[in-house]
């Protein structure tokens, strides 16, 4: 008895003080819990708002869409459905690929039917500065607006204006831009697949 | 102890202006280096996390200043940890609300505040030995040299790394861009020849 | 054979290419204050990765099996810091107890550890870095570690040779040491890319 009352005595305050900051963590976690989870879909939503201007708002896929991740791991995709009107006039998704430095996070839109891309947009990315950090720049971003939503290929040098599915990539930061198209390369193909398996778009094929 | 009114403010004068130059904890004392260099890319994320670490020091000095009395020896630092631990959370949770961009770019450097050597040497040093709100005006004047020193660093590395300073264009277009200061390089370098510009400085002085 | 890939990748990436020392400038008080020193240097990185190998591991068990699962993300940091000092504690009591001469060469850097921001950074990076199995976790923290000890020999050693030398009397001590880890970093740069 005498140990757990000198237990006591020593640790009141540590205990008393636990249960105190714990009701402290938690009403903030509670007043603020909503706000922040608006903030990871507004970001996401806003970018894409840039690449599809004619959507009106954006609602996440009922479905849950399980694909492949880049590193062979299982990951639901985000994707949403941009509407405008009531119709589907896009949809898109985040692409999380790696890059030069670290990973890097796109927003890529395409067309209703998955045959062209809207563009991308990068959520997150560490590239270096002045080279990989390229991609975020108009230049290199506006040759996917249009492009097949085939297998892009990338090609060191070529025409910047013509869209098709050949990518120039950026001088000097050649894996950076290999990260970025095989990231939309991939991850275009694996939710297409996803898409047509659950019949949210037509197969292509049907007569 | 003298409650002389003239002493007792020079004491928080004196206070609040060591922590600004005297006693600046990156500066002088060497404490915090981690956060100096890794969020010092660029101003706006180093005055964030002065304000970050401005609010945490606050609030733990006020805790443990209200709670020095009851402190265990032995428990002490762990009481400390305990404080400190909570209000970095709720500080984080309120970065992640109000400034998600900053919080992504700060990333895992705002939870380090923890183990900000500033923090628990404050509160060791100082709030548990004295009345709160003395404890106060230490806080505000460490937070303020910290954040001071934080935007120095960041602005210099910034102004030679982009040309910019809060993404506001501030050098001429022929001025050549060094993008290794933005760089893991860059912040080693810019603080190491900060500490001797600062040296050459005091001890000129004296 | 995936998972070795991935493990020895994971491996190279957090000595060499992620060093946690010089390029996400975790660990920096220690590593000024210890690296004068080989045999000092040695010691601290072995210290260090001992206890990050083991908080590392504990700490991931606790947000995957505990924290996830019950959402209770939010008391993640309060939670690590606690584990952190708790596994210091039990290490330094039980090499006290056991290993004296083990105990007596560690010396003040055992206590120093816990606030070192190299093992909260390794626990945090463990989470961001979205690692998944406990083999990749265990193997990334002791990586961690071998990242650090390898960043702060090198640097005794190049600080036992600055200290034969004429350095400017302002630069002499912690400036210098950031200036030469700072090149030190550039070096390390040159292996980017490299997996």
């Amino acid at each position: 008895m005498r140990s757990i009352k000198h237990f006591f005595e020593q640790s009141w305050l540590l205990i008393a003080a636990s249960f105190f900051f714990g009701l402290l963590i938690a009403a903030t976690n509670a007043a603020l819990s909503d706000r922040i989870e608006m903030n990871k879909v507004t970001k996401l939503t806003s970018l894409a708002k840039g690449l599809l201007p004619q959507a009106e708002k954006f609602a996440p896929v009922k479905e849950k869409i399980e694909i492949e991740a880049f590193d062979g791991k299982p990951e639901v995709a985000a994707v949403y459905e941009a509407i405008a009107d009531g119709n589907t006039v896009g949809w898109t998704f985040k692409a999380t690929g790696s890059g030069f430095a670290d990973k890097i996070e796109l927003v890529v839109a395409v067309d209703k039917d998955f045959e062209t891309l809207a563009g991308f947009d990068v959520l997150l990315s560490n590239e270096t500065p002045g080279y990989g950090d390229q991609i975020k720049e108009s230049y290199f971003r506006n040759q996917f607006a249009g492009a097949p939503a085939a297998s892009l290929s990338l090609a060191s040098m070529g025409n910047l204006e013509k869209i098709d599915e050949e990518i120039v990539a950026i001088s000097g930061a050649t894996v950076s831009s290999t990260g970025v198209v095989e990231t939309i390369n991939h991850y275009v193909a694996k939710i297409k697949e996803q898409f047509q398996k659950k019949g949210l778009i037509g197969n292509g094929n049907e007569s | 102890m003298a409650t002389n009114p003239d002493g007792q403010v020079s004491l928080y004068k004196d206070t609040l202006f060591a922590g600004l130059w005297r006693e600046n904890p990156v500066f002088r004392l060497l404490l915090g280096m981690c956060p100096t260099l890794a969020v010092t890319a660029a101003v706006k994320p180093a005055l964030t996390m002065g304000c970050c670490v401005i609010f945490v020091l606050v609030c733990s000095n006020i805790m443990v200043s209200l709670m020095r009395d009851l402190l265990k020896p032995h428990l002490r630092i762990l009481m400390f940890t305990l404080t400190i631990a909570t209000f970095v959370t709720i500080a984080d949770l309120f970065l992640k609300a109000f400034q998600p961009r900053m919080s992504e770019a700060l990333g895992p450097y705002v939870p380090l505040i923890i183990v900000n050597c500033i923090i628990i040497c404050r509160a060791e040093a100082c709030a548990s030995k004295h009345p709160v709100l003395l404890s106060i005006v230490d806080a505000l004047g460490m937070g303020a040299g910290f954040t001071l020193t934080l935007c120095v660093l960041a602005g210099v590395r910034e102004v030679l790394a982009t040309g910019k300073i809060f993404e506001i264009q501030v050098m001429p277009n022929a001025f050549v861009p060094v993008a290794a200061l933005g760089m893991p390089v860059g912040a080693f370098l810019t603080l190491g020849f900060l500490l001797g510009l600062i040296n050459l400085i005091s001890k000129k002085r004296s | 054979m995936d998972t070795v890939y991935i493990l020895i990748t994971g491996f190279i990436s957090v000595v060499l290419i992620n060093n946690l020392v010089l390029t996400k400038f975790l660990g920096i008080c220690p590593y000024l204050g210890v690296s004068g020193r080989i045999d000092m240097a040695f010691g601290m990185g072995l210290a260090v990765t001992f206890v990050m190998t083991l908080s590392g591991t504990l700490t991931w068990m606790i947000d995957h099996f505990l924290l996830m699962p019950l959402g209770l993300e939010v008391a993640r940091y309060v939670c690590f810091i606690l584990v952190i000092a708790s596994a210091v504690q039990l290490v330094e009591m039980y090499l006290r107890k056991f290993f004296p001469p083990l105990y007596d060469s560690f010396g003040i850097f055992l206590p120093l550890i816990t606030t070192n921001c190299a093992i909260l950074g390794l626990c945090l990076f463990l989470n961001l870095w979205g690692v998944n199995s406990l083999i990749e976790a265990v193997v990334l923290s002791f990586g961690g570690g071998i990242g650090f000890t390898m960043a702060i020999c090198i640097m005794a050693g190049i600080r036992e040779n600055l200290q034969m030398v004429d350095v400017p009397e302002c630069l002499q001590g912690a400036p210098i040491t950031l200036i030469t880890a700072g090149i030190l970093s550039l070096a390390f740069m040159g292996f980017a890319g490299m997996i």
